[in-house]
This record gives structure tokens, sequence and C-alpha cells, in this order.
């Protein structure tokens, strides 16, 4: 096991810079997510801590030692790739193996420890077939397996869970949360799924286009998000954003409509700028106070209500998990909790 | 009252007048006589009477007499026929195993990238083009004592003037080589298009999980062009057993009976001998030789096999 550094790395292809100068601390141990959308740069980053990739600049080391001019071969990581990437000519127990095969291991002892990965992941009936004869999710646990079998200092998953359908992914999520906790391994995680970021992080690292965009506890990111990016990735349904400014005390909208600033922040600071408003749905309530608008949407999924509203011009998305008998194009009066709203600067995105 | 009668594929239905229409049997006969008149005329006709003369004694413009199993008895006690097939045996191996191993060796260096490489690839294969008879002339000057070009550059780096297809002792290797020239390009043709199928991800993750070049090669690359070596030694085998061309054009099976193969053999007892139902048994003989050579490389070829991890 050991910490991992990312300092100020950078990766261009010719001109094309992918990572503009990334900078993480990955602590012994820690379940870190890498999160973004499509070519936010996060699988290339994953590839260079693994040593698939060069490093134009910066530094990345595992542990003490700096690995940027060592081979994959040569870092003691263990990775497990989007299509598992399986020896499709060997078995189960061969694939877990190979490591250590490769090696001139102790033939005994490779195969207690194949034995070992093989319970921990159910697999121990499986060891005789060929990948070709697995389903996905049991091919995912012997990519999975693979890695254990190395006892390495650190894994990297690259999108381990978006071959698989929805329900399996649920479960899958459990085992490496598992795993990693009976383990203890630093993991270095890749997904552009931010609910698989949420539930099984310790610490998610947002990238966009090659920039992070904040760096933090699952929590912190969806109660303080640092910046408009972030606050309208983490959660879903995503945050609704009211473009606007404040004038004499509250925050009125393009559209006239005014709100009442988020708790914490002084009208003095606000003031003079282009401002954006954000508000979670679920912190939007139908208390019949508030804002007047016109049901435009419904979905109820049974355990809460979907629905999106329109206030004069402006249509807010809220998540009401009371059972409400709304209509479409019924008239409803929704009510927005001041404590969970934020502000941002419409101009550099920031939060105030 | 006129009756419709639906039409089948096949089916004649011919309404008479006042009662049901007459179903015919379908008739696909005409379809299918030319195509059993070429087969037999071609393949099974030659066939049976090959079998047919191999039991007769019969040298051509003498009369033909029913032998039984004579030819057959003397083949056995023939040392001529077992030299060449050992001769052929031989000839076959070697004609195997080296354009294999060029072959598959070319394949790895034209998978790599580089520049010129589709330039490179496309002289490389020239070879395969060429007319056997013409290559085989051309090689023969080649490997002339004196005159050619090979005892020249040997001699360059001080190698003594060798013999080549003059010598018995070095007549089949080089034979060989010429094959070797000739067929190392549709091997390597063969090998670069398993190479090309192979997927890449496993690459990586035997990167990372240790694996040097050669490991990789080893454990990854070559199970997995295993069928594509399986199809192109199969190949390589069949063609080499059938050499005719090159063997007759350069040393018509000498110097001596030191090239002769099974096929000079048989040639040279059928048409220069007229003795054909000697040369009918060798012919039977060497069919049954090649079918069970075919069969065990038909069943190391099923064994060869796998199939992907999406199960194509």
């Amino acid at each position: 096991m050991a910490s991992v550094t990312i300092n100020n790395v950078q990766k261009a292809f010719g001109n094309a810079k992918i990572i503009h100068d990334v900078s993480v601390d990955i602590a012994d141990g820690e379940f870190v997510i890498l999160v973004g959308p499509s070519g936010c740069g996060k699988s290339t980053l994953l590839r260079m801590i693994a040593g698939l990739e060069t490093i134009s600049a910066g530094k990345i080391a595992i542990g003490e030692h700096t690995v940027n001019n060592l081979r994959a071969r040569d870092r003691n990581i263990a990775m497990v790739f989007q299509n598992y990437a399986l020896y499709p000519h060997m078995t189960v127990a061969d694939n877990m193996g190979f490591a250590l095969r490769i090696k001139k291991a102790d033939p005994a002892d490779t195969a207690s420890r194949v034995k070992r990965a093989a319970s921990i992941l159910g697999l121990e009936k499986l060891l005789d077939r060929y990948p070709r004869q697995l389903s996905g999710g049991q091919r995912q646990r012997v990519a999975m397996g693979r890695a254990i079998v190395r006892d390495p200092q650190v894994f990297l998953f690259d999108e381990p869970l978006s071959n698989l359908d929805a329900k399996l992914r649920v479960q899958m999520r459990g085992e490496i949360k598992a795993l990693h906790q009976r383990l203890g391994t630093t993991t270095i995680y890749v997904t552009h799924d931010q609910i698989e970021a949420m539930t099984m992080a310790d610490k998610i690292v947002v990238l966009h286009d090659g920039l992070v965009e904040q760096i933090g506890a699952p929590l912190d990111l969806y109660d303080r998000p640092a910046n408009l990016f972030v606050a309208g990735f983490i959660g879903s349904p995503a945050m609704n954003f009211i473009h606007g400014h404040v004038e004499e005390g509250i925050f009125r909208s393009a559209g006239g409509l005014t709100l009442p600033l988020p708790e914490g922040i002084q009208p003095a600071e606000a003031a003079g700028r282009e401002l954006v408003y954000g508000i979670r749905p679920e912190h939007i309530r139908a208390t019949g106070q508030g804002l007047s608008g016109t049901v435009t949407l419904m979905e109820a999924t049974g355990s809460e209500i979907f629905a999106t509203v329109d206030c004069g011009g402006e249509v807010i998305s809220c998540l009401f998990r009371e059972r409400l008998a709304l209509k479409q194009g019924e008239a409803v009066r929704i009510e927005i909790d001041r404590a969970s709203a934020h502000l941002f600067d419409a101009r550099t995105g920031q939060r105030i | 009252m006129s009756a419709i009668a639906p039409e089948r594929a096949g089916v004649t239905t011919q309404a008479i007048e006042g009662s049901q229409p007459v179903r015919l049997a379908p008739n696909y006969w005409p379809f299918v006589v030319p195509a059993l008149v070429v087969v037999g005329a071609v393949i099974v006709f030659p066939w049976a009477f090959t079998l047919w003369m191999s039991v007769n004694s019969w040298t051509l413009g003498q009369s033909r007499s029913f032998a039984g199993m004579e030819n057959y008895l003397r083949l056995a006690s023939d040392p001529r026929f077992w030299e060449s097939l050992w001769h052929t045996l031989t000839y076959t191996f070697l004609s195997v195993v080296a354009p294999m191993f060029f072959g598959t060796v070319a394949a790895l260096i034209f998978d790599a990238r580089f520049p010129l490489r589709g330039l490179l690839r496309g002289l490389f294969v020239m070879p395969m083009m060429a007319t056997p008879v013409a290559v085989a002339l051309v090689w023969t000057m080649m490997f002339h004592p004196q005159l050619g070009v090979l005892n020249y550059l040997l001699s360059l780096v001080g190698i003594p003037a060798q013999e080549w297809i003059f010598n018995p002792n070095t007549v089949i290797p080089s034979l060989v080589a010429v094959e070797t020239w000739q067929w190392t390009p549709l091997v390597m043709l063969i090998v670069l298009g398993g190479l090309a199928s192979v997927p890449r991800e496993p690459f990586e993750s035997a990167e990372i999980d240790g694996a040097n070049a050669w490991q990789q090669f080893r454990y990854l690359t070559l199970p997995m062009i295993a069928p594509f070596l399986m199809i192109a030694v199969i190949i390589r085998t069949i063609d080499a057993l059938k050499s005719f061309d090159i063997i007759y054009a350069m040393t018509q099976g000498g110097p001596g009976t030191a090239s002769e193969t099974i096929n000079i053999y048989l040639y040279n007892t059928a048409f220069s001998y007229y003795d054909m139902g000697y040369g009918s048994a060798m012919a039977v003989v060497f069919f049954i030789v090649i079918v069970a050579l075919s069969f065990i490389l038909l069943m190391l070829r099923q064994r060869s096999q796998w199939i992907d991890a999406e199960g194509k």
C-alpha cells in the first residue's frame, strides 16, 4: 500500500493539451474517484498513473518513488479495465495467476492466492472456465480477482462498471466498496457516473477539460460546490440555475422572478454583478407559500415526485419527498430552502 | 371450370380439362446433371480409373493384364520409392518450417508501425506472384557454381563456392530455399491478418501484470494467433506435398535421384517409362499419405481454436 502524489501533471498529444496542470494528493488506503464528463482527461490521468501513457510534464509518485520513468510493469499497481481485458485463451484461474506465473512464483503459493481471491469474490466454482463462458458481472469479478492476487500498492479502476446493467452495477458498487474496506489498498477509480462517485469515494476529484474543478469529500461537493460546473455535475436531478442579479437585497432573475438571498450572503458582496442562483430540486418544497407557478411535468416514482414548475418564465425542477396530488397544468406554490441555496458569479463561475 | 392451382417451385401442374390438376414429381434433374457430369468426369472417373489401373499391369502401347496387388507389393520392396517418400517428407517438413518461421517474424515486423511500411509490405509480397517455372529458372542461374550470384556473394565474405542443387547433399535444402523465398509472403499475410484481429487490451493488462515483451509474445500473441498459424501450416503442408513445378524445372529429381520426390518419381514412372499400373499404385499410396497428414493437421487445428471473450 502506498500514497500517490500527482504534482502539476500535464499531458499533451502533439499540440492538443488533454490535461493542464493537475495536482492531487492521495493518502495511503484512500478511495479516490476521478469523475467528470467524457473527454475531461480522467482516463488519461489514470493511464498515466498506470504507466500506459507518458507524462508530458509534472511528477507522479507512488509512495516515496517518482514513477515518471518507470514502466507499467515496474510500478506494482493493478488495473481493472472497462472491457475487463481478460486473457481470452486462459481459464479464470490462469487469468488470475498470470502475474505471479510470469514472475516465476511458487506454483503452490500462486494457487493458494488465486483460491483466496476467488473465495473473496465468489469465483471458486468458475476457476476452470474461460472468459467467454462467463457473464459480464463474473468477468468483472475475474478482472478484480486478477488485481487482488497481485497484492499491489495501488488499485486502478477505469470505468469498471459501465458495461454492466443497472442492477448489477449497484451490486458491484457495493462489492468494490466492501473489497476496499476489507483490503484497505489505495484505490483510484475513474467514472463518469456521479452516483458511483458519491456512493463509493472517500474523496472525489472533479475534472473538467483537463483541469481539477474541485477536490473534496462527496458531501462537501454536494453541500458546498466550488463552482457552477461542480454544482451542475454533482447531484441528480441537476441543480436549478437561475440567471439574474441582486437588487435591494433580493435576487431578481432576468425574467423578473424574485428570490430570497441564500443564507449567509450579504447583499453588498453580491451586488453589481451578473449572478447565477443555484438551488437543488430536493431543496424546494410545496408548502403553499412562496413562488407561484404552474406544473408543466409530473413524474411520480413512488418514493418521490419529480416535477417541473414554470414560475413566470423560469422553469424550476423540484423533487418532493411527500406525496402530493399534483396535476399537470395545475397552479402550485413552492418554497426555496434558503439555507441550501447558492449564489455563483456568472462570469467566473465561482461560488460566492 | 378452370381451377387455379397454387404453384410451387419445381412442381409442374397440368390442368386437364374437366379433371383435377395432375401433379408431377418435382423435376430438378436438369439442374443437377451438368454438375454431376463434370464432377464425374474430372474427379470420380480419374479416381476410379487410377484405382483400376493400379491393380493392372499396363505399360502404354502394350497389352494390359490384371495384376491384383502385385504393383503394391512391388512398391513395398522398391528402395527408390521409399527414398522418394523420404525426400518428399523432408522437403515438406523443411518447406513448412522455414516459411512459417520467416513469415511469422516478417508479420511481427510488418505489424509494427514504421515509415514506408505499405511500400515494403508490397515489395515483400512480390515473390508470391511470380510464376514458379520463371522463379525456378532465375534461381537455377543464381545457383550456378561458376556464374551464379550466390557463390559470388559467398566469395565476398570468404566462404568457398557451394554446389547448391548440383550436389546430392545440398540439393533439397537449396530447393527448399527457393520454396521458402516464394512462399514466406503467404505465411506473412495470413499471420498479419491474425495479428490484426488480436485485441489490444489484454496486452495493456499484461504490461501492468509485469509481462516483458517476450512474455507478452509467448503467453498472449502466440496463443491468440495460433489458429492463424495452424491455417498457414495446413496450406503450406498441402502446397509443399504437391510441389512439382520448381523441382522438375530445376533438377528433374537429380542429381541422380537425390531430389526425387514421390511426385517426380510418379511422373517419371508413368510418363517416361509409361508404366501406368505401377505409377497409379504410387498415386494411390501417396493419396493415402496426404489424407492421413491432412487429418492430423485438421485435428490439431480444432485444438488450436479459441474464442474471444465475446464468444465470437
